[in-house]
């Protein structure tokens, strides 16, 4: 599986079951451009356990207000709908892998 | 830029320069990062007696020795800053403004010269306090941002994130006068103190009073490594290494000043080729992987 861009209207679906990863990311942010090849990667590996998803910021100002997100990347890990878990700026692939993995 | 360089060196001083000419002599493409004058701490020194064949040498003398090493090796100096070094799993990509530059192996040799961060700039960055403004100016579009400058040249910057931002207030660590064009850009003079997150946004407590913006961008000669690195394990305030020079994050080495003390030029020659070798070794085990 990959990571899956969603937008406001899906957001909450897309968290309410399980372990989902929502990587907050804008088109100028550099770091967020780094973060996405490894969120990919790690989409692969971690099939069947977490679901992967990216947002724009930009496009959706009205959720990043809501999780008062001043800088990116921003991964959130959700669990059932709730957050539990994040990370704020990018990191190497496994140390994002643990942050998902201790939620699990 | 799409060409990959094997070994990335980010520093000038004895450090990076000794690591850039024995990774030349092993044929690898070089990158080397810093200033074209070499260090500024080595300039600087007064008299260095235990460098090995050059007796009584000055900073200034020895610097200049350093950088002919390198027009006879031919290794250039790139003058760009990098504002960070992203480790992707095989290779590295090293952020320069707005462009990605990539190598299979980096070595840090920029030395110590950052400073303590301020009290409640490490909680905070990433939440009001950045360290880049090329980088973070269009989350500004419309807000007000406070710049602390380190060094002239980041006057370049400022008037940059004042293109985008509604109100810059520039903020000189330094004794020259800045020049800045820009409406909206309000020179403050003062000593940071210490920085606050408010519900008006982002305080920075000077000694004599304090302003109040949405953001506030440190702009320093250099960012402390783990901001440097994202994932880099530190010893102390130091990149924490093993005996080969090698960091935490696998192709990643560090030398010099940064590792560590004692703070010696021959030491940081010394362990800049041993980082070098390192990473010629690490160059090989990634091609027999593939």
């Amino acid at each position: 599986m990959s990571v899956k861009k969603i937008n406001a209207p899906e957001f909450q679906a897309s968290i309410a079951g399980g372990v989902a990863v929502v990587d907050f990311n804008a088109t100028w942010c550099g770091p967020c451009k780094m973060l996405a090849p490894v969120l990919e990667e790690l989409s692969a590996e971690m099939e069947g356990k977490a679901s992967f998803y990216a947002m724009d910021v930009d496009d959706n100002p009205e959720i990043a207000s809501q999780y008062n997100i001043s800088s990116i990347p921003y991964v959130a890990v959700f669990k059932d709908g709730k957050l539990v878990d994040e990370q704020i700026g990018f990191v190497p692939k496994p140390m994002l892998k643990s942050v998902v993995e201790r939620n699990l | 830029m799409s060409e990959r360089y094997d070994i990335a060196i980010i520093g000038t001083g004895p450090a990076g320069i000794s690591a850039a000419i024995t990774a030349k002599v092993r044929n690898k493409k070089v990158l080397l990062i810093g200033s074209a004058s070499v260090s500024d701490k080595v300039a600087k020194a007064h008299m260095i007696q235990n460098y090995p064949g050059l007796p009584e040498i000055s900073g200034a003398e020895l610097a200049e020795k350093l950088l002919e090493h390198l027009r006879v090796m031919e290794i250039p100096i790139t003058d760009r800053k990098v504002n960070a070094v992203y480790a992707m799993g095989d290779f590295f990509s090293l952020q320069i403004d707005q462009e990605f530059w990539e190598a299979s192996a980096v070595i840090l040799a920029g030395g110590v010269s950052f400073g303590k961060p301020f009290p409640g700039e490490d909680e905070n960055l990433g939440r009001g306090v950045s360290y880049c403004a090329t980088c973070d100016a269009a989350l500004y579009r419309g807000r007000s941002a406070v710049v602390v400058g380190y060094a002239p040249k980041e006057e370049d910057d400022a008037s940059f994130l004042a293109e985008i931002a509604e109100k810059v207030y520039y903020l000189p660590v330094y004794k020259e006068e800045p020049h800045l064009s820009g409406d909206n850009i309000e020179i403050v003079h003062g000593a940071p103190v210490s920085i606050e997150k408010t519900e008006n946004g982002m305080k920075l407590n000077m000694k004599e009073g304090s302003i109040t913006a949405d953001g506030i961008f440190l702009l320093r000669e250099s960012v402390a490594p783990d901001k440097l690195v994202p994932g880099l394990a530190l010893d102390g305030n130091h990149v924490k290494v093993d005996r080969r020079m090698a960091a935490n994050l696998p192709g990643l080495f560090a030398a010099g000043d940064i590792t560590g003390t004692p703070y010696q030029y021959i030491k940081a020659a010394g362990e800049g080729n041993v980082a070098a070798l390192s990473a010629v070794s690490y160059l090989d085990s990634l091609r027999k992987q593939a």
